[in-house]
């Protein structure tokens, strides 16, 4: 029985839709779109031509575009998504298993080099409406105040030319929209409001951060998470099942494909999934509109904006391979800054062996954290700062495949050894850092001389790590170490090359010759293109960006409308 | 290594919770023989004589307060089954709510049933036992939650021992013993513990409404009032409560139906939250066909009906007071 | 190193198939997976294939008495032939399927340069010794056109090989882990505590518990 507009989200996803292939065939056209909540239902959606002039055609669904796409379109101005991903149901479509979910992953070529080559595709990468944040692991975290200006006030990196109070306003709209569950009050930092949602109970591997944390003498606190803890609209609390990062089969997790998107097709907007977009068009210095791939043939469609939203690598590498003779370096590339300043956050971790039984597979697998460093400036003791930014360290919840590639990649077992190791799979913690790196020119996307399957070049992404970075890394990991072991790890052992996240590569800053785009993300050179995922970060921050990407967006959206009036 | 496949010999075991569940239908049964035959109205012995209406209000509030008692017993019996089955009964103690709040439940059952006005030591031992209990169930969870990483902490309060829960036991100790102190006391003008008996158990019952209302709303909090409903249960009771106290100023004999209609509403609030709860369990993942999961994750569904328990001993505090027997 | 053990006697995985924690999106899956046999090859030539089999024996060995062992030479072939990618590779490296065929080629051609047999032909002692080699980085010959053989063994051979093997409900059964879990998810999360559907470790003289419980995981 469903009780219409009490949202019913016990549907029991017992029966698959047949014949619905979302990966092959395009789901939003006809006049509908998927609807997420439900299995096999659809909702209406306004479409347009593509010789129709929209207002804002915007690339890219994930945090920055489809919350964006959510706020123009509810703002009154016509909006066209493009997404080269698939449009998911998760409750139909999402199946508890990590090799079948990598198909939640950006898994066309790319080129990794430099000192130390990026890991891409799965835990940095989506190719699905809704992008990363269907994947993600939800930690909702602010930055802190001083990281809006970390060159003024703490001497590295680059200064945002926002200022964090409005930032501030902006995150305690994207903590309403998305219900996040957190602390009812959060130990670091500036006043914010109470959280929506209260904090979910802790599983015993985020107890052992507690158990670390308190041994250390430094707090923690149950991390803030964009997954419901009570029931919102159509989502179910959720039920620690344990899958976050392949994907919510039961839409607890306020993804943007759930959470913004529904939204912004009730407001009129249009998205198209499966749709690739391959170049942006100029005339006069200005965008016209963009070239995409569906349905097996190259489209255009003409847009009076466009907004660019791939995230870190797709971004730009689009910008670069819209060159043509008007831009010939790439659209805002004026700077030459267009693909610099790639910046990951360091995700090493410590592990250890526990004598409790710990199956840290249950939950979310981030359920605790102590942002510590990210406000302790000095250290003391052994745990001197000798290096500029922060880490954020919270507990982890491998999967299987993941925890045996750990094991193979990072401890180097294989054979014997790692079949037996494994069995101690259900007692073992660990803490996984989320650190600061610092935005260096030489780390980069580039486009290489190979194509993808649409005959696009594909992206060359360089990476070192510097000096500052590897002290962090050092200090990080031998603290964690301590924790751990404070928790009562045993053969703690570390994990010292993992990365997360992408950012940087289409900066904001306060001038053209420094950045790509202003403080509204629209780029120097073109006054009709915008640049609004991660990329226009200067710095990074030691916390998780998908809120402040978030929040960059819906300030973004409340800037072009303040234009338009 | 050798990995044992395929389950060959039939299974004879019988699961621990089924063990459970016998011991303590049987520990009820006994109570309920020890406690003895019920006698009707009119066959009162020991040669006592009052005026029959005296008595006659005296008899329907101690029974009404068994009901209240009973109700508390059944809410607490299912609500520490299933938690304490959550918890794994971890600790061997986490069975004694479980054995202990069937004696009582048996023990009130058997005062509904008896409109004798004498008291029966039984009943009234089971009952100052469960009281007890109740006590020692509280510290034992409130020590529970201190030693949790956080110590006394919302995260705590809310996710591990329940701190007000034991309390309802206590509850229905208390009432259960009242009922028994009711019935030994004078028709004409019964007292309790020196004091009026029907403003002293207003008071008491208003209390225990307030405490009440705390549990709710600390785990309503939990749950965000993500439903309007929600609120309910922090503001009808509160109400309820305030009206009690009132009706303990009131010159005895004089009406009492603001009060007592408060009291059913509260009472029929707390039957109501069940089908709300059950509500909140199908909008779980997977709903009722997840029951294993949600049953436990879900909203609790014999936690309202303790309000209901403690109205009804707030409408006996009022039979007391207005000194006339109600009708319903 | 630890001895490999039956710490969960009787736990079987797949008993919860029909029940609330898998999806029909999940049994479509697994069923395909499980349709996958020790000699389902689309992709490798007979060649690669004797190689691969050997190969992914000694990377995730497997108990001499397992009735049914995984197919993890067949499911990394699956991977391959389906063109499942990882979404990024070393501008060291050729393409996935390209770094497989010219490693096990040059694999072979490096048994049969230092032990005069093919890879598959050796005992475990001599693959492993060569597969040492190539974990440092040691195997240069022409042979491997460039591509160095410890990016290959890091990247293609224990990244593919791993994963293939933990994808399988057999190897889920050996660690215990819960499997697939929507809508059914878990309740008890603490320390030392598990659900019902959960496997049951087998503590030290108590195993015979382990498996009475681990029988009833699919209830």
């Amino acid at each position: 029985m469903r009780i219409p507009g009490l949202g019913n989200a016990a549907d029991n996803p017992k029966h698959a839709t047949p014949g619905d292939d979302p990966e092959h065939h395009p789901r939003a056209r006809d006049g509908r779109a998927p609807n997420v909540m439900r299995i096999g239902e659809w909702v209406p959606m306004r479409q347009h031509r593509d010789e129709e002039e929209v207002d804002f055609a915007i690339v890219g669904t994930g945090a920055g575009g489809g919350t964006l796409a959510c706020r123009l379109a509810e703002g009154g101005v016509s909006v066209v998504a493009f997404d080269a991903g698939p449009y998911f149901r998760p409750l139909e479509d999402f199946a508890s298993d990590e090799s079948h979910q990598s198909k939640l992953y950006w898994t066309d070529e790319r080129i990794v080099d430099g000192e130390n080559p990026l890991q891409m595709g799965s835990n940095n990468s989506g190719k699905a409406v809704g992008g990363s944040t269907v994947h993600y692991a939800m930690v909702a975290l602010r930055f802190r105040p001083e990281w809006f200006k970390t060159r003024t006030l703490m001497g590295y990196g680059a200064d945002w030319p926002l200022d964090w109070r409005e930032m501030w306003r902006y995150y305690d709209q994207v903590e309403d929209d998305l219900k996040i569950s957190g602390p009812v009050s959060y130990p670091w930092g500036p006043h914010r409001r109470r959280y929506h949602r209260r904090a979910h109970e802790i599983n015993a591997a985020a107890k052992v951060l507690a158990r670390g944390a308190e041994a250390m003498g430094i707090n923690w606190t149950p991390t803030p998470l964009a997954t419901v803890s009570a029931p919102h609209g159509d989502a179910p609390p959720c039920v620690y099942r344990g899958f976050c990062t392949l994907g919510c089969s039961t839409n607890a997790k306020q993804s943007v494909l759930v959470s913004y998107l529904p939204r912004a097709l009730k407001a009129g907007a249009e998205i198209r999934d499966l749709a690739m977009v391959g170049r942006i068009e100029t005339r006069n210095g200005r965008a016209t509109g963009v070239h995409y791939f569906r349905e097996g043939k190259w489209r255009f469609q003409r847009a009076k904006n466009v907004v660019v939203a791939g995230y870190a690598i797709e971004t730009p590498r689009l910008l670069l391979n819209s060159a043509n003779q008007e831009f010939p370096d790439g659209l805002a590339n004026s700077s030459g800054l267009v693909g610099k300043n790639l910046m990951v956050q360091g995700n090493q971790a410590v592990w250890g062996v526990f004598d409790e039984e710990i199956r840290s597979y249950k939950g979310p697998p981030s359920l605790a954290i102590s942002e510590h460093w990210n406000y302790d400036d000095k250290g003391h003791g052994p745990f001197v700062k000798d290096f500029f930014g922060g880490y954020s360290y919270m507990s982890q919840g491998p999967l299987p495949q993941l925890w045996a590639n750990t094991q193979a990649s990072a401890h180097g077992l294989w054979g014997e050894a790692l079949v037996s190791e494994m069995q101690r799979y259900n007692h073992v913690a660990g803490l996984k850092v989320v650190s600061e790196y610092m935005p260096q020119e030489r780390n980069r996307v580039t486009l290489a001389d190979v194509k993808d399957q649409y005959g696009l070049p594909v992206a060359r992404i360089t990476y070192s790590w510097c000096d500052n970075d590897k002290a962090l890394n050092r200090h990080a990991l031998k603290f964690m170490r301590e924790a751990l072991s404070a928790a009562g790890g045993r053969e703690v052992w570390d994990q010292g090359d993992d990365t997360c996240h992408l950012n940087g590569t289409a900066r904001m800053g306060s001038g053209p010759r420094t950045s790509v785009v202003d403080a509204d993300c629209r780029s120097w050179d073109i006054p009709n293109l915008y640049v609004c995922d991660g990329s226009v970060f200067p710095t990074v921050g030691g916390v998780n960006p998908s809120l402040t990407i978030q929040a960059v967006a819906l300030r973004t959206a409340d800037r072009i409308l303040a234009r338009r009036r | 290594m050798k990995r044992r496949v395929a389950p060959v010999r039939v299974e004879a075991a019988v699961h621990p919770v089924v063990v459970l569940a016998a011991v303590a239908a049987g520990a009820g049964l006994l109570t309920w023989f020890a406690a003895g035959r019920s006698k009707p109205l009119g066959h009162a012995a020991g040669g006592r004589s009052y005026s029959p209406r005296g008595r006659e209000v005296t008899a329907s509030a101690a029974q009404r307060l068994n009901h209240a008692s009973t109700m508390l017993a059944a809410s607490v019996l299912f609500d520490s089954g299933l938690e304490h089955y959550r918890g794994q009964f971890f600790n061997r103690a986490m069975y004694t709510p479980i054995v202990v709040s069937s004696v009582i439940l048996a023990a009130s059952l058997h005062g509904a049933g008896d409109t004798d006005p004498g008291s029966s030591r039984v009943r009234h031992g089971v009952q100052a036992l469960a009281g007890l209990t109740g006590l020692i169930g509280f510290g034992f969870h409130a020590y529970n939650v201190g030693k949790r990483e956080g110590g006394y902490s919302f995260q705590n309060l809310f996710y591990s021992a329940p701190i007000g829960a034991p309390m309802a036991l206590t509850l229905a100790g208390v009432l259960g013993v009242i009922a028994e102190r009711v019935r030994d006391a004078d028709p004409d003008e019964p007292r309790l513990g020196g004091l009026p008996a029907g403003r002293s158990l207003a008071v008491a019952t208003a209390g225990m409404l307030a405490g009440t209302t705390l549990e709710a709303g600390l785990l309503h909090f939990r749950g965000a009032f993500q439903n309007p409903a929600m609120f309910v249960p922090v503001t009808l009771p509160p109400l309820a409560a305030a009206l009690l106290v009132r009706a303990a100023t009131k010159p005895e004999g004089a009406s009492q139906s603001g009060a007592k209609w408060g009291m059913w509403a509260v009472s029929a609030m707390g039957v109501g939250g069940v089908a709300f709860h059950g509500y909140g369990v199908a909008r779980m993942m997977g709903g009722w066909s997840n029951w294993r999961q949600n049953l436990i994750d879900g909203p609790p569904l014999p936690a309202p009906p303790s309000f209901s328990g403690v109205a009804l001993g707030g409408l006996a505090a009022l039979e007391l007071i207005e000194r006339s027997r109600f009708r319903f | 190193m630890r001895p490999r053990l039956d710490l969960y006697p009787g736990y079987d995985v797949l008993a919860k198939r029909d029940g609330p924690s898998w999806n029909a999106k999940t049994r479509e899956v697994l069923e395909e997976r499980l349709a996958i046999g020790p000699e389902t090859r689309r992709f490798f030539d007979e060649a690669e294939w004797s190689t691969m089999k050997s190969l992914a024996e000694r990377i995730v060995p497997q108990p001499a008495d397992r009735g049914d062992p995984v197919p993890v030479a067949a499911l990394v072939d699956h991977k391959l032939a389906t063109d499942t990618r990882d979404g990024y590779r070393n501008a060291e490296m050729p393409g996935e399927r390209e770094a497989w065929r010219l490693g096990l080629r040059a694999l072979d051609a490096e048994a049969r340069a230092r032990f005069g047999a093919r890879f598959h032909e050796l005992g475990a002692w001599a693959q492993d010794e060569l597969l040492k080699l190539a974990e440092k980085g040691d195997l240069t010959g022409a042979v491997w056109e460039g591509m160095p053989s410890k990016l290959f063994f890091h990247q293609r051979v224990l990244a593919d090989v791993v994963k293939a093997y933990y994808a399988h409900p057999t190897a889920w059964n050996e660690i215990g882990w819960g499997g697939p879990a929507s809508p059914r998810g878990y309740v008890r999360m603490d320390f030392d505590r598990r659900d019902p559907w959960e496997a049951a470790e087998a503590k030290p003289g108590r195993e015979d518990e382990a498996y009475q419980e681990n029988l009833r995981v699919g209830r």
